[in-house]
This record gives C-alpha cells, sequence and structure tokens, in this order.
C-alpha cells in the first residue's frame, strides 16, 4: 500500500464520521421540511425544521413551521428552547414574539407570558399586537381571566377606548354577556368595518331573552353603525320591517353610502321569502331607486316591483311598474321586465280582458319566449274561469310541449278524455314544472281505466276542483264513480274523491270513499285507498287501527309500490321515527 | 368420496345432533331457516336487529353470523318471523339444511364465526324524563329498530334499580352536573331553565347538597353495575363525564353556578384515575362558560379556537374465533364511516388507559372514535359524537328521521351493542 493511500483512509473515515451533519445541514432546507410536513410526516418535519433553526436559529418561518408540525404532535411544549434561542437571535421579529407567546402559553407559564407581552410591546409600543396576541395564548390555555387581563392592559396603555374592542367583545360572547359585547363590538366597527359581519353573527346567536337588552344598548347609541347593527339583527331575529325601519332612521344623507347600506339590507332579505321579508325588500329596493339618476333607477323599480308583486302587494307592485313597461328610453331589459311583471300582475287580479289587450301592445318589447310564456299564462287564467272556447282561441296551434299540456286541460275539462289523454302524451314529462308533471301524470292514471271516450260528467267535475269548489267536485266524481265499474275507473274516481273530502275537512266521507275505493276487484288501486283510509285513522288519533290497516296493506299487497310508504306510515304510527 | 361432499355430510350430521335453532317441522319443500343478509342486500339493516331481538324476546332463539356477509342472522323461518320480516321490510333468504351446511363450512374456513343468540337483554336508557326521545341516538335506534327499553332515571339508579337490567346505555348526560356547561351561555332558554329545576328537585329529593353530588353518586352507581356485570354503553359527553365525574374522587370539578363553590383551580392533579373505565392523565378545562371539559375530546366541538375539523373512522378487523367480543361490536356493511361531532366527538389516544380496546380510529388522527373495556364482570363501550347521521347536531335541530337512513353503518355500531349481551356467553379473550 502507497503512503497515499495510508494518508487516505483516515481522511475517508474523518469524512464518513462528519458525514451526517454536514447531510443534515445540507438536507435541512425549507422545501424539503414543508414537503414533510405536507406528507403529515410531521416527526421528520419537526426534525427537519429544527435542522434549519440550528444553523439559524433566528429563523422565523423554520420558527414557525416547527411550531406548526409539533401541535399535532401533541408536543407544542418543546419549541420552548428553540424559541429562546430564536429571541437571542433576532430580538426585533413581531412574529418571534407570537410565537414565544404561544409557547410559553402552551408550558403554561403565565409569568413568562407576561414577561414577553412585555419586551415585545417595549418594541412596539403603539401595537395592540402584543396584548392580543398575549390573550390569544392565554385563551388558548383556557385562561379567561389571564386574556381580560392582557387586553385591559393593552387599553389601558394605548389609551384609547376602542383599543382590543373586538377581543373584549369576543370575550363577552363566550361569557354569555351579550349586551357588554354589543358594547364592544360598537367601536370595534367603528374603527374597521369589517368587524360588522363577525359582530353581527357572535351577537345573534343571541338567545332571545337577550335580546331586547342587546337592541336597547345599539338604540342608545346615535350613529349610523349602531343603526346599521341594529337593522341587520332585527332582520336576522325575524324582524324584516323593523330592520328597514331601523336602518332608515338613521341613514345618512351621503347617497353612495345610503345605498350601499339598503344594497347590504337587500341582499340579507332575498334570504328571507316570508310576506314581511318581501314587502321590506321592495321598499329597500324602492329606497335605493330613490336615490339613483333616473337612468340607473330603472332596474331596481323592476326588482322592486317583482319583491312586492311576490308578496302580494299588487298595488305598490303596480306603482313601481306604471310607466316603466311604455318607457322606451329604459332598458330593453327593463322594459321586458317590467312588461312581464305588469301583465302578471293583471293577470293575477282577474283583469284578463286588459291583459290580452297590454298583452298585445307591449308585444314588441316582449322576447318570443316572455310572449309566449305571458299568453299561457292568459290562457291559464281562462281555463280557472271556465272559459275554454277562449281560453282555446287564446292558445291557438301552440305546437309546444306547453301548448299541448294547456290543450289537454281544455280538452280535459270538456269531457273529451281520448283528446286530453292524447294531448297529454304529447305534453310528456317535461312541460310545465315538475308539479305540473305530476299532475298530467295523477290524471293520466286516472284517465287510463276508463273505457269511454267523452265522459262531460267528469270533465265538469274535474274543472270545478280547477276552480276551487272541492265540494260539488267530489259530489260529481262520486256520481260519475258509480256509474263505472271499480276496476275501470270506479275505484280510482272514489280514491281522488276520498282524498278531496279529507282535504277539504270531511273524513267520515273521505273514510266512507276509501273504503269503497279499496275494493279486490281493483287490486291496482286499492294499496292506495288502503294507505289514504290508514293516514286518515292516524290523523284522527285511531292508531291501532291504522297499524292494522297498515299491515294488511302490506301483507295482502307485498308487491305494491306503495309498500315502503306503508312501512314508514307504520313506523310512525308505532313511534318509531318521529312525527314531521 | 369427494371432499367437499364429505365436508357436507360430515357438517349436516353435525348440525342434525347439535341442539342448535328450534325448528318448524318442514311443510313440503319450503326452507326451515332465512337468512338475514346484512351486506348490501339487506333493505334495512336497523329493523333486522330489531327482527332478531323480537325472535329472542318471543323465546326463540337465532345466530350471528360474524363476518359472514356483513354480519348476517340466521332466525328460524316460522310464521311470526317471515310476518314480522315482511312488515319491517328487512330482507332475509330462504335457507334449506344443504345450503345452510355450505355457510357453516364457510364459516368454518374464514375468519367468521356463529354466535348463538340465546335470550333478549333487559334494556335500559338512562335519560331524563322529559328528554325528547328524538335527542338521543340510541333511544332513536331502538325505537326505529322496535327494540322494548325503558327509561330509568337518577332515582332508580342511585336506588340499586339498575340490577334488573342487562344493558344500560346513558343518554348524553352531563355526570360532572353541570347541565352540559350550557348554563351560563344559555341562561334564560325555557330547556335550560326545566333542565335545572329538575336536576335540582332529584339531588333535593335524594338529599344530596348539590347536583354534582348527586350525579356522583349515579355515577359511581353506574360503575359498580359494571362490575357487577353491567353491559354499559354510552356516547357523546356521558363518555367523557361520567370518568371524570368516577375519578374526581374529593376534587370539585364543578363550576360555582353548580355547585356554589369555584371549581378546584388544581382540579387537574388531583384527579384519581384508577377510578375512571377508559380514561386517565386528562387535563380539565377551568372556564366555567367553555362547554368543553377536559383535553380527553379530540375535536373539541365548542372551543374556537381547538376546534378540529371532521374527517372519516374506520373500524379495525379482529379476529372472529379469538375475539368475538370486539367483531361483534364493529359488524358492519362499511369499515369507513364518516364522522359527527358531539359535546364529546373522540377520544385522544394520549388520554387513553393502556388496557382499552380501540374498536375505530381515525386514521393518522391523535384521536379515536369507539373504545371498549372490561371492569369487573362487565364491559363498557364508548362512542363519541352526538347523532352518526347528523354530524353538526345542534340544540333545537329537527330530529333525525332513521327510516331516512335504514342502512347507516354509524347506527348499526349502536345496534351492534345492543345484541352483544345476548350473545352466549363463552370465553372471551378480548
Amino acid at each position: 500500500m502507497s503512503s497515499f493511500r495510508l494518508v487516505r483512509i483516515p481522511l475517508v473515515l474523518l469524512s464518513l464520521c462528519t458525514m451526517p451533519r454536514a447531510a443534515a445541514a445540507q438536507q435541512a432546507t425549507m422545501p424539503r421540511a414543508f414537503e414533510l410536513e405536507r406528507r403529515g410526516n410531521y416527526d421528520a418535519a419537526a426534525e427537519a425544521y429544527r435542522g434549519i433553526l440550528s444553523g439559524k436559529p433566528g429563523d422565523v418561518s423554520a420558527l414557525l413551521g416547527l411550531e406548526r408540525v409539533l401541535l399535532p404532535l401533541n408536543r407544542s411544549v418543546e419549541i420552548v428552547p428553540d424559541v429562546r434561542a430564536a429571541l437571542a437571535a433576532n430580538p426585533s421579529s413581531a412574529a418571534l414574539y407570537g410565537v414565544a407567546l404561544r409557547a410559553w402559553g402552551a408550558s403554561d407559564q403565565p409569568d413568562s407570558m407576561r414577561a414577553v407581552a412585555e419586551r415585545w410591546a417595549r418594541i412596539a409600543p403603539r401595537d395592540e399586537a402584543p396584548y392580543r396576541e398575549w390573550g390569544a395564548a392565554a385563551l388558548a390555555g383556557r385562561d379567561r381571566e389571564g386574556a381580560l387581563q392582557a387586553y385591559r392592559l393593552g387599553r389601558e396603555r394605548l389609551g384609547r377606548g376602542d383599543v382590543l374592542a373586538a377581543e373584549m367583545a369576543q370575550l363577552a360572547i363566550s361569557d354569555g354577556d351579550y349586551a357588554s359585547a354589543a358594547r364592544e363590538w360598537l367601536p370595534a366597527v367603528r374603527r374597521l368595518p369589517g368587524y360588522r359581519v363577525t359582530a353581527v353573527a357572535t351577537l345573534g346567536h343571541a338567545p332571545v331573552s337577550k335580546r331586547p337588552e342587546i337592541l336597547r344598548t345599539l338604540s342608545a347609541e346615535p350613529d349610523f353603525t349602531a343603526r346599521r347593527l341594529e337593522s341587520e339583527l332585527r332582520v336576522k331575529w325575524g324582524d324584516p320591517l323593523g330592520g328597514l325601519a331601523a336602518l332608515e332612521s338613521g341613514l345618512p344623507q351621503a347617497r353612495g353610502q345610503g345605498v350601499e347600506a339598503l344594497r347590504g339590507l337587500v341582499e340579507q332579505l332575498r334570504m328571507q321569502r316570508t310576506r314581511d321579508g318581501l314587502v321590506a325588500q321592495g321598499r329597500a329596493l324602492e329606497a335605493i331607486a330613490a336615490r339613483l339618476p333616473e337612468g340607473q333607477a330603472a332596474r331596481t323599480r323592476l326588482e322592486a316591483a317583482q319583491a312586492y308583486s311576490a308578496a302580494g302587494d299588487r298595488e305598490a307592485a303596480r306603482r313601481m311598474l306604471s310607466g316603466l313597461a311604455d318607457d322606451r328610453s329604459a332598458p330593453s331589459v327593463v322594459a321586458s321586465g317590467a312588461a312581464t311583471a305588469l301583465l302578471t300582475v293583471l293577470i293575477g287580479e282577474g283583469k284578463l280582458s286588459e291583459a290580452s289587450r297590454r298583452l298585445t301592445e307591449l308585444r314588441p318589447q316582449l322576447s318570443g319566449e316572455e310572449h309566449a310564456e305571458l299568453l299561457r299564462a292568459l290562457v291559464t287564467a281562462y281555463i280557472r274561469l271556465g272559459e275554454l272556447d277562449r281560453a282555446d282561441s287564446v292558445l291557438g296551434r301552440d305546437s309546444t310541449i306547453e301548448g299541448f299540456a294547456l290543450a289537454g286541460r281544455i280538452r280535459l275539462y270538456r269531457g273529451d278524455l281520448d283528446g286530453a289523454v292524447e294531448s297529454f302524451k304529447q305534453a310528456g314529462p317535461y312541460a310545465g314544472d315538475r308539479a305540473d308533471a305530476t299532475r298530467r301524470t295523477v290524471l293520466l292514471a286516472l284517465l287510463q281505466p276508463i273505457e269511454a271516450d267523452t265522459l262531460q260528467l267528469l270533465g265538469a267535475a274535474l274543472l270545478r276542483l280547477e276552480q276551487g269548489d272541492t265540494t260539488r267536485a267530489v259530489a260529481e266524481l262520486e256520481t260519475v264513480a258509480g256509474d263505472l265499474p271499480a276496476a275501470n275507473g270506479g275505484a280510482e274516481l272514489r280514491l281522488l274523491a276520498g282524498r278531496l273530502a279529507a282535504a277539504k275537512g270531511d273524513p267520515a266521507l273521505a273514510e266512507r270513499l276509501y273504503r269503497e275505493a279499496a275494493s279486490k276487484e281493483a287490486p291496482a288501486t286499492a294499496p292506495a285507498a288502503e294507505l289514504a283510509l290508514a293516514e286518515l285513522m292516524l290523523a284522527a288519533r285511531r292508531t291501532s287501527e291504522a297499524v292494522t290497516q297498515l299491515e294488511h296493506l302490506i301483507l295482502t299487497y307485498p308487491e305494491s309500490a306503495l309498500v315502503p310508504q306503508a312501512r314508514r306510515a307504520l313506523d310512525m304510527a308505532r313511534g318509531a321515527v318521529p312525527q314531521t | 368420496m369427494k371432499r367437499r361432499e364429505f365436508v357436507a355430510r360430515a357438517s349436516a350430521g353435525i348440525v342434525a345432533l347439535t341442539p342448535g335453532l328450534p325448528r318448524l317441522p318442514l311443510r313440503g319443500r319450503a326452507a326451515p331457516w332465512l337468512l338475514v343478509p346484512m351486506d348490501d342486500a339487506q333493505s334495512d339493516h336497523l329493523k333486522a336487529y330489531g327482527l332478531a331481538f323480537r325472535l329472542l324476546e318471543r323465546g326463540g332463539k337465532a345466530e350471528w353470523f360474524l363476518n359472514y356477509r356483513g354480519g348476517a342472522f340466521l332466525v328460524p323461518a316460522d310464521g311470526a318471523t317471515s310476518r314480522d320480516a315482511a312488515l319491517a321490510g328487512v330482507t332475509t333468504e330462504p335457507l334449506d339444511d344443504g345450503r345452510l351446511v355450505e355457510v357453516r363450512g364457510e364459516i368454518q374456513n374464514g375468519n367468521m364465526d356463529a354466535v348463538p343468540l340465546e335470550k333478549a337483554p333487559k334494556v335500559a336508557v338512562y335519560a331524563p324524563p322529559n328528554a325528547a326521545p328524538w335527542d338521543d341516538a340510541v333511544t332513536m335506534a331502538l325505537n326505529y329498530a322496535g327494540i322494548k327499553f325503558e327509561k330509568i332515571w337518577d332515582r332508580e339508579v342511585v336506588g340499586q334499580g339498575l340490577r334488573s337490567y342487562d344493558w344500560l346505555h346513558l343518554h348524553h348526560e352531563d355526570f360532572t352536573g353541570q347541565y352540559s356547561k350550557f348554563f351560563l351561555n344559555y341562561a334564560g332558554a325555557p330547556w335550560l331553565v326545566e333542565m335545572v329545576e329538575q336536576n335540582r328537585g332529584m339531588a333535593r329529593s335524594l338529599g344530596y347538597p348539590s347536583v354534582p353530588a348527586e350525579k356522583r353518586a349515579v355515577a359511581l352507581a353506574i360503575g359498580q353495575y359494571v362490575e357487577r356485570g353491567g353491559f354499559l354503553f354510552a356516547m357523546c359527553t356521558a363518555t367523557e363525564t361520567l370518568d371524570l365525574a368516577l375519578a374526581a374522587d374529593g376534587v370539585d370539578i364543578a363550576a360555582a353556578y353548580a355547585d356554589g363553590s369555584p371549581m378546584d383551580p388544581n382540579a387537574t392533579a388531583g384527579m384519581r384515575w384508577e377510578r375512571a373505565l377508559a380514561f386517565q392523565g386528562a387535563r380539565l378545562e377551568l372556564s366555567p362558560t367553555m362547554p368543553v371539559y377536559s383535553d380527553i375530546d379530540g375535536h373539541q366541538v365548542n372551543s374556537p379556537d381547538r376546534r378540529q375539523p371532521l374527517g372519516s373512522f374506520t373500524l379495525f378487523n379482529f379476529s372472529a374465533k379469538i375475539d368475538p367480543v370486539a367483531t361483534m361490536l364493529v359488524q358492519s356493511h362499511r369499515q369507513v364511516i364518516p364522522d359527527f361531532y358531539g359535546l364529546t366527538t373522540s377520544f385522544a389516544r394520549s388520554r387513553l388507559k393502556p388496557g382499552v380496546t380501540v374498536l375505530a380510529e381515525e386514521t393518522g388522527a391523535p384521536w379515536v372514535k369507539y373504545i371498549h373495556g372490561e371492569r369487573g364482570q362487565g364491559t363498557w363501550t364508548f362512542f363519541g359524537g352526538h347523532d352518526p347521521e347528523d354530524p353538526q347536531h345542534q340544540i333545537g335541530d329537527a330530529p333525525t328521521d332513521l327510516s331516512l337512513h335504514p342502512h347507516s353503518p354509524g347506527y348499526r355500531l349502536i345496534l351492534n351493542n345492543v345484541l352483544f349481551p345476548a350473545a352466549k356467553k363463552k370465553e372471551l379473550k378480548t
């Protein structure tokens, strides 16, 4: 072996001995530590962060990383030595003081927490952060008193009443002291309006008994911030008109600020589809429109009209729409929307001739689809009045699926069963909404077993039903059923008549009709009749009879599609599931 | 003779000689047995437990085929059972003797076992008299499955009334006597006023100076019930507070509003965990307003800064022949189940006593969901969370309608616990 080789061996050994440290230093990079953390390998990530800190004790990112990964390992306390070293290396970093506070908080050392906070406060004497972080660390250690002390000290040192108001408010909320929380939230929101959402969310959870006190606290304050908080809370607690009144009482003169506040209220009200909610929405939109330049107000007035219309306040809706539909200067979308809303209001009021005339006049403002929809609404209104010829004439030769659905109804009420079935089949399942499609399917099921092509009495009975005259409809349906065999429509018509009788509050008549419909000669109808009978008994608290009836249905017709429903009713009768 | 044929004949012989399930005399070629599958073929998993339970109540016998088709039941094909299954909508499959022998062979050769179910356990639910039946998952499961139970409360428990029951479930009670720590945050709410009045009245009538003192006496009686051989099942906050009450021997762990004196600031150090069933070394929550008791709960749902998100938990696989008890408790057609919150949602691993059997855990999380253990002659099972089908249950929420969740794997775990005491006792190795 050459002397060179003899010298090399110890060198190699030396390098092998030093490699782990060197390799660790080389491998201990932030990307690697992040990657280990991302993969959830917290032990290895902690080692990696520590590797970085061994070279750079004041590295804020590495220390924060170490703090993050020690938390899920339930080893947060272990960070204390690293924090000490970091503070020694980088005593002016605010982030390090935050970590230090949490570290001493986790290790349950309140005196150290205070000392660190004081040190931090000396570096940043006008900053709230030392007290905020101190309080947060105390809360993390379930030390409510410690947190309160930190916040109070911060407020005293900084000499302002709004310092740490949001934190004090949260603390008051956790104590159930909602009035104090409201008092704290006010300065917090005045200083930082973004806090309003949190203030409303936290105060909004106040129990009913605490709400008057909160509202009193807010109403005692004269400024708009208090009005707005009061308004949003009132809306949240189900008093939309009160909320609107509160807001309007303090609306600032500045147009922009007022509109912004009203729009915020409208957004909140959109979630409330109650009558009061819709009226409040309409009024708020009307108030917005009044604050907007004429050119921009049209769309808002239209929205207000739609809200009023949905609330059933047709007078207010019409007031908003007056002139809007005929306004040639209004944007086309607004004009057509206004025309649609106006016609909907007229149809809703039963002013069909006027609606028909206006529909012709406003035709140029409407798209083809809008015109067709309004036309169908007019046809439906004529059908409901029993003016079938007029309805037929207005409908014309509408070959859309919606048109076929309407034609089916006209034919049905004229007693033309064959024609009605044909039209309903042409309409298929897509005309109208799901409820319409279901209604047509029910009618088809009703008509299918009936062999006659025309039955004027049945058409008349169903038209009475459409018109809301249930009593006469039931009597006429029973009369028609009497002329039909059970399996050929008799049972189905009795079942329908029974359901109508039950709905109008005549259980005795309903029970008789159901029992007649539950005929073994009509096995397609009997399970439904038995189920309806059981439900009637349940409603009358005749539970044991209902249970017997349901068991009979399940065991007699085990293949019926109604068995799952019968089982559910049985569960309810036995108290196995909640009454819903 | 081929091996398969031999096995079949030999098994048939064994079955014929075994005094197993009573069978109806065969009429024609009707199958004498019904298999109640508990895999995805079952149309109502929860009611299947009720079917088995009612059969036992009628004096019949059943078998629980652990790990076979999701934990299937074997029941006789008698008229009453068939009618019951039809009414309940429980899927059954007719099984003749030949096929049964094949099934038994399959069970013999796999990680499965057949456990005879002999006697319907007498079930008690510990709940205050005014507790809404729809606010407790176990009550809901029992009602839905059609399993009879009796409601008992403090007077019965303290008065040795537990002796007559085989199985006890604890409604989500706060055994520390602090009204679920809602006292300050919900002050004035009618339900809370009623709860406080009722508990104070009961404590007075039983001669205790405060509600916490009375609840601790109740907890001790429940602990003795387990010692003497009872089966205890608890969910939600009853798990944690029962152990806290048991361990708080001579330590004031209740806030001033509950017993007139503030909580001992050194309560954590004074706890005697050897008296608890499942937990040890927990740190107690000192704030009277925070609806959190300790760091036993891994999720801390009511602590805004410590609340953990919901994940899912995984049931462990146990050896059916060696660990039948643990196997019974985890029978399910789903192994991974979405988690759900409760006042106590889960149990920190670091707080479990060494002998506790973990039945389900969230993989990689520092908490577990479902645990089991023994104390004296009896057993206890703790299941974290409030309602398996209402993961974010809040006070006043609409009740869960189990007819909309007939396959709920979470609720199945509850019902496993109800049938577990019906199993014929044998040497348990868990």
